[in-house]
């Protein structure tokens, strides 16, 4: 099996009316074998910006840690918030930068930019950017995601109807995926305000 | 290493001047594509398959539907290896002549998702590299699901995605359909309109991101009165 | 291979086994040898076109620039094989074989092109069981019951018919240019190809062919099927010349 499904795991990201929404599940797993029922693989990054790194575990974890260090850098040096389009820029140098040993993570970026437009970002392990003006998703069940999201994503949702997309989206998928599920977190990012919430899910 | 050159005992070697044949590596199965959807109800049972046939990135034709009436009662949708999927079908005409003749009637449902079974497993070592889904009417007269690896383990469900589009289509329909992760679920028993409808949303989703999934859709609508059947375009790009 | 002989030598071994009983390991075809390229075929207004080059290659290397590629079966059908021409032989004897035997009932029934089609299918299903595939690619024209037939058939027994089949780098280079006459007629007059129009699509196809595929030549036949109940014919081979006029600008 491939390394990017060696713990499990997927993350989802999609486009409202002036908000944005992302979410993942929250399984720590070592192939079929659960380990953990909180593991985040969604990272605040600013106010209104949040990326989510599903893959392996470890890189998820690094892949965060060295976005920190460089975004924290990028904050002293220019003294100003990074946008989510630096954001992706950053992501995508860091990926490359590692393109004949990757990390294998597929990351995903959503946020409100300066003008609080909607702004969501994917990539592959190698920093290859995209920006859909629909939906993302990555993980291990990411074909189910692109199912759900195709069919359920449509123009200018409010946060509620967004909120309701992205989260049956992850469910459903997660549900027909072994390795990911076991709860899952969904952020609501408004231009005022971000809405945390905790989904129950089938534990199985 | 196209151009690389190396030496050795004072004569050069052109790596790319044949050094032997290039070997061909025959494999004696290939993925076509096609993607199934089958919903039961009561009272009727649909199945849908899409019209593209692939090989690679090439589409051989635009109009290969993936459907088999197999009875009155009953439809095969079968897709993955498209010549194992004409050899499969094949046999179970013939082996459904040979019940008819025998029994003088034709085979339930529940007797055609047995024999797909054995007929599965007797190549378990060298499998039919199919993706089968049977939609037809139980006893009562109610849908019924039933899909299959290619190995010929059997599940009888309401509802079921196979094919290349299986992923993409089959938590839809968990959702839509099996009414999964509902906190007020709708309490009306499915009706075939909505069961078409929701067939129709589905394929044209799973077409907008499987590049194996498009071109056409057709649908057959299994109810006591006989099998009726419905095209619907897809994108075809 | 070993000048010394003896201990390392395994052909040996194999001789030094009596006669009846000296076993040769089961070979099986796994790569083609001399190959044919692809084949180009075609509904039109009246019957089916299908054209294939007359090269046998050789690997890289243009061996035999003339076998005929297609095949008359009978008046009704015409098959056009791309991959290994040895297999084609060895399957052009069997049906003209079958042919014969059909011929001498006399009843008045011939091979339709539906029923070698699904012949051809069983065949090559059964060699690939057999994981000793024929390395051929067929392309069956032809009638059935006045209406005309065009199939595909694989090395794995891969099957299907369609209006337009081509095979190889045709199938990449040649079905735009034809899709585009198809669908550009049906638009403009809500008619098929006529002949000479078709005519015109299919050497276009093969110029095309002869330009951008390196294992395509010059040298063609083109089978004509009309569903009007005149017999079929294979064209006399054909040599085409292509453009040439940017050749000045090559030193």
């Amino acid at each position: 099996m491939s390394i990017l499904a060696y713990n499990g795991g997927a993350v989802v990201g999609m486009k409202g009316n002036g908000c944005v929404a992302i979410a993942s599940d929250k399984r720590f797993g070592i192939q079929l074998q659960t380990i953990g029922l909180d593991f985040d693989k969604i990272f605040e990054v600013g106010p209104k910006i949040y990326m989510g790194i599903p893959g392996l575990a470890t890189d998820t974890q690094t892949v965060n840690q060295r976005m920190k260090f460089r975004t924290n850098l990028y904050e002293l040096k220019e003294n100003r918030p990074v946008s989510p389009k630096v954001l992706s820029a950053m992501i995508s140098n860091l990926l490359y930068e590692h393109r004949f040993g990757p990390y294998f993570v597929e990351p995903i970026v959503v946020g409100l930019d300066g003008n609080n437009e909607p702004y969501i970002s994917t990539f592959d392990s190698i920093g290859c950017v995209s920006e859909p003006e629909d939906f993302v998703a990555a993980g291990t069940c990411d074909d189910q995601l692109f199912g759900m999201c195709e069919a359920l994503w449509k123009p200018n949702m409010n946060p509620d109807e967004l909120f309701e997309a992205v989260s049956q989206a992850l469910v459903n998928a997660c549900d027909r995926d072994a390795i990911s599920g076991w709860g899952a977190k969904v952020y609501v990012i408004e231009k005022d305000k971000v809405t945390i919430r905790n989904l129950r899910t089938r534990m199985d | 290493m196209a151009l690389s050159m190396m030496e050795s005992n004072n004569r050069l070697i052109y790596n790319d001047a044949g050094q032997g044949p290039v070997q061909h590596q025959f494999s004696p199965y290939t993925d076509n594509g096609g993607s199934i959807v089958a919903i039961g109800g009561p009272g009727f049972a649909i199945i849908a398959s899409d019209t593209r046939l692939t090989s690679g990135f090439a589409i051989y034709t635009r109009e290969q539907g993936k459907l088999h009436s197999l009875t009155n009662a009953a439809v095969l949708g079968a897709s993955g290896c498209w010549c194992d999927v004409l050899s499969l079908t094949r046999l179970i005409q013939a082996r459904m002549k040979l019940y008819k003749h025998e029994h003088q009637k034709d085979m339930s449902a529940a007797a055609l998702a047995q024999m797909l079974s054995t007929m599965l497993y007797g190549r378990r070592f060298f499998p039919y590299y199919v993706s089968n889904v049977i939609a037809g009417l139980d006893e009562e007269g109610n849908g019924v699901v039933y899909s299959y690896d290619p190995v010929g383990h059997c599940d009888k469900n309401m509802y079921h995605a196979g094919g290349s589009s299986g992923a993409l289509l089959q938590p839809l329909l968990d959702s839509q359909i099996g009414l999964k992760n509902m906190a007020i679920k709708p309490t009306a028993p499915l009706t075939v309109e909505k069961a078409l409808q929701i067939t129709k949303d589905v394929f044209t989703s799973a077409a907008e991101r499987d590049i194996k999934c498009g071109d056409g859709v057709i649908i057959r609508i299994i109810t006591k009165d006989g099998i009726r059947e419905e095209t619907f375009k897809l994108r075809f790009d | 291979m070993n000048s010394e002989g003896g201990v390392r030598s395994f052909d040996s071994f194999a001789t030094s086994l009596p006669k009846g009983e000296r076993r040769n390991p089961i070979t099986h075809t796994q790569a083609p040898v001399t190959t044919g390229t692809s084949i180009i075929a075609f509904e039109y207004d009246g019957g089916i076109l299908m054209a294939a080059d007359m090269l046998g290659s050789y690997g890289s290397l243009a061996r035999y620039r003339s076998v005929p590629r297609l095949l008359k079966v009978n008046d009704k059908t015409v098959i056009g094989c791309m991959g290994d021409y040895a297999d084609f032989q060895y399957l052009q004897a069997i049906i003209e074989q079958m042919e014969v035997d059909e011929a001498c009932k006399d009843d008045g029934f011939q091979t339709t092109a539906r029923s070698l089609h699904s012949w051809l299918t069983r065949v090559l299903y059964n060699k690939r069981c057999k994981f000793d595939p024929l390395w051929t690619t067929f392309v069956v024209a032809g009638l059935d019951q006045d209406k005309p037939f065009l199939g595909f058939v694989d090395k794995l027994g891969t099957a299907y018919t369609d209006p337009i089949i081509t095979t190889g780098y045709a199938s990449m280079l040649a079905t735009p240019l034809i899709r585009k006459a198809v669908e550009d007629k049906l638009k403009d007059k809500n008619e098929k190809l006529t002949l000479a129009e078709a005519r015109k699509v299919i050497e276009d196809s093969l110029t095309l062919m002869y330009y951008r595929d390196a294992r395509a030549s010059n040298k063609y036949q083109i089978a004509i099927i009309p569903s009007n109940g005149e017999a079929s014919i294979i064209e006399e081979p054909k040599t085409l010349l292509g453009d040439w006029s940017v050749a000045h600008l090559i030193k």
